[in-house]
């Protein structure tokens, strides 16, 4: 057994469990395995672990409720697995409280990247006043931004989309909870408003707005301030 | 036979005689008896002419043969006048009735004219809106519009079972078969009865050839949704038993060799290789399928929300990079497009097929070109590649699934059904716009109020 961080795997498909296993040992996770909603919120109040990949489909129970359980007592980091084209149900799990979804079937790569962004998120405050993305650099004292140290002039708003996707770094970032922490709760429908503004927040902070390195566009659930460069 | 009127006609005669009888009495004057009866000929026709020709000659006799003011006449001449006159009246009445029924029988031509003219008009107009109507109550409105004008009212029609005319209107009941239906015209036209009639049977028979079309229109759209689910249903039999078995054996082969201990590193990554592509092709393969039966079966559901098109292409090219390698790909697309209304992993998804498209028909050193616009009330993008072109005997049928391009093996040929499945179900067009030098495709979405901004 290795000290690595704990993660628990959800899903009752035997090969996905058996293939994963193999992954995150690699990658020095310490793995246990649940089938159902039951067992996972056993295994989680017995034994918390320190990150949860969890199935959205699971045999009597969906991974959502899961998702809302586990949040209403724990800050432990969940990612969900999901089908393609299910954008209601990513939704409904980030929004019940999951912080990202990788989309089967997933490459590996793509669940470490989003496993490792999920863990740094959970074990660093973000109390740092300046945040390092690649070549961007944000001044959280001083509202500033530049890129290979030139200054990128950001519109207030601006900048705050810009800072909450930076503290989140990796992660995904639903429509609803950017609308929400920097319009407020009565804006968490207005998806226009973010439409907007990330457009010009692509205009000014990549090299190549058409070829996006940083800022990344889920479609029909969020953003992304993607942080590999 | 003997009215007021011819009694005064005869009286304002005989007043006359005596007052001329007064002045130069001269035997003739008899003749003016002759007005009375011309008179009564043209207001009241050959009867009463007759009976006015009669007590004009009683009168005649009693005031003015002698002996006056009796019936007896002494003198043989003036027998022979009094029946000349007779003669010369009933002649005179017999000319005034048939010159006055010709009369009668011009003007009911002249009005019957006018009046086929107008139910002529309103037919025309009926007819023709009935031929380029898409349904029923659209040809109705078309008839309406195309009617409603006729002056001095207009007409309208419903299909109705209890007639529901307003004010000044008069409600007359259409004979189609099969369904009821009410004719509604203007008091103010004064149709007479027989050319109500009239214009309701032809109406009632227009509207019969119309539901009948639709009726029609109705079993061919079914038969082709039924051949199109055939065409459909094959094509998916085919696709498992071929496309879907064909990456599986590559799977299976590739894992059997990684068995092989001895392998070199290069050769184990090869077959890693095998495995993933092949496993991505097999999972995008099923994506396909599930979005052309969700699409065929009419379950798309798009969730509409304000999408900015750029954003969608410029994912839609990442996809597509991820998909199919890094080829060059241009964009043009203006800095301010308005927003559409669409579903936006929908719209990507096109986006995302159509520049894979564009990057699979491309000869490598020419780069893919998005272009994007606003004009005509829409907002359109092309996805544009200069490749060899689509070959003309497949153009008209480029949308239908399992339709391939010009190599075989390149991809299901379901990429351009679900883009067509995907673009109209989220209100918007595709077409192919083929050139000499190049292939677009041209997806739009019509220009709506937009949103206020932040």
């Amino acid at each position: 057994m290795s000290d690595g961080p704990q993660v628990l795997v959800v899903d009752d498909e035997a090969q996905i469990v058996r293939g994963l296993k193999v992954i995150l040992r690699q990658e020095g996770y310490e793995v246990k395995a649940a089938e159902t909603k039951a067992e996972a919120l056993d295994a989680v109040s017995v034994h918390p672990p320190d990150a949860m990949v969890l199935d959205l489909v699971l045999p009597a129970g969906s991974g959502v409720d899961v998702c809302k359980e586990v949040r209403s007592w724990s800050q432990l980091p969940i990612i969900v697995l999901s089908a393609l084209g299910d954008e209601r149900e990513k939704v409904k799990a980030l929004d019940a409280g999951a912080d990202d979804y990788v989309t089967k079937p997933f490459g590996t790569d793509e669940l470490l990247a989003r496993l490792r962004a999920v863990l740094r998120r959970a074990g660093d405050a973000d109390t740092e006043p300046i945040l390092t993305i690649g070549e961007l650099e944000l001044d959280l004292a001083d509202h500033s931004v530049t890129r290979r140290g030139e200054p990128v002039h950001l519109t207030p708003l601006e900048f705050d989309l810009l800072r909450v996707l930076a503290q989140n770094r990796g992660r995904l970032i639903t429509h609803a909870q950017l609308l929400r922490e920097v319009w407020g709760p009565a804006y968490q429908t207005e998806t226009h408003y973010l439409r907007v503004h990330m457009t010009h927040i692509r205009a000014k902070i990549e090299v190549d707005p058409s070829h996006p390195r940083y800022l990344i566009t889920e479609p029909g659930v969020g953003y992304r301030l993607r942080d590999e460069s | 036979m003997v009215s007021l009127e011819s009694l005064g006609a005869v009286a304002v005669s005989t007043g006359l005689v005596a007052l001329l009888d007064a002045v130069t009495p001269i035997t003739g004057l008899g003749v003016i008896y002759l007005l009375a009866v011309l008179f009564l000929a043209i207001r009241r026709g050959e009867l009463a002419a007759l009976g006015t020709a009669l007590l004009s000659v009683l009168t005649l006799n009693f005031f003015f043969i002698e002996p006056r003011h009796t019936l007896t006449i002494s003198d043989s001449e003036n027998i022979v006048a009094l029946g000349v006159f007779l003669i010369a009246a009933i002649v005179v009445g017999r000319l005034a009735t048939v010159s006055r029924q010709r009369s009668a029988e011009a003007e009911d031509r002249a009005r019957l004219a006018v009046a086929r003219e107008r139910e002529a008009r309103v037919l025309a107009a009926a007819a023709s809106s009935l031929l380029d109507g898409a349904g029923i109550d659209t040809q109705l409105d078309n008839i309406e519009r195309s009617v409603g004008s006729e002056r001095p009212g207009p007409i309208r029609v419903e299909l109705t079972h209890a007639p529901a005319p307003g004010t000044d209107e008069l409600a007359v009941r259409l004979p189609i078969s099969g369904r009821p239906g009410w004719l509604y015209l203007s008091r103010e036209l004064s149709w007479s009865k027989e050319d109500q009639r009239r214009l309701a049977e032809a109406l009632a028979r227009l509207i019969d050839v119309a539901l009948e079309r639709e009726r029609l229109d109705a079993r061919a759209a079914e038969a082709e949704a039924t051949r199109r689910a055939e065409v459909v249903k094959t094509a998916v039999l085919h696709a498992i038993s071929h496309d879907l078995r064909s990456p599986l054996t590559a799977i299976t082969t590739a894992a059997g060799g990684l068995r092989d201990e001895d392998l070199l590193a290069r050769d184990r990554a090869e077959l890693v290789a095998v495995i993933t592509d092949e496993a991505s092709r097999l999972a995008r393969l099923i994506d396909d399928l599930l979005d052309l039966s969700r699409i065929e079966a009419g379950a798309v559901e798009p969730r509409p929300d304000w999408c900015d098109v750029r954003d969608a292409v410029v994912g839609a090219a990442a996809q597509a990079r991820a998909a199919c390698g890094d080829h060059r790909i241009d964009f043009a697309l203006p800095d301010e497009l308005p927003f559409v209304r669409a579903d936006p992993v929908q719209l990507e998804r096109v986006f995302a097929n159509l520049i894979e498209n564009a990057v699979k028909f491309s000869p490598p050193n020419l780069p893919v070109r998005v272009t994007g616009s606003a004009g005509g009330g829409r907002v359109t993008v092309r996805v544009i590649n200069r490749g060899s072109g689509v070959p003309r005997s497949q153009r008209r049928r480029i949308f239908e699934p399992f339709v391939r391009g010009r190599e075989p093996g390149q991809g299901s040929g379901l990429g351009l059904a679900i883009c067509r499945g995907f673009v109209e179900a989220n209100g918007g067009r595709i077409a192919l716009q083929a050139e000499t030098d190049q292939t677009a495709f041209a997806v739009s979405f019509p220009i709506v109020r937009q949103p206020t901004p932040a």
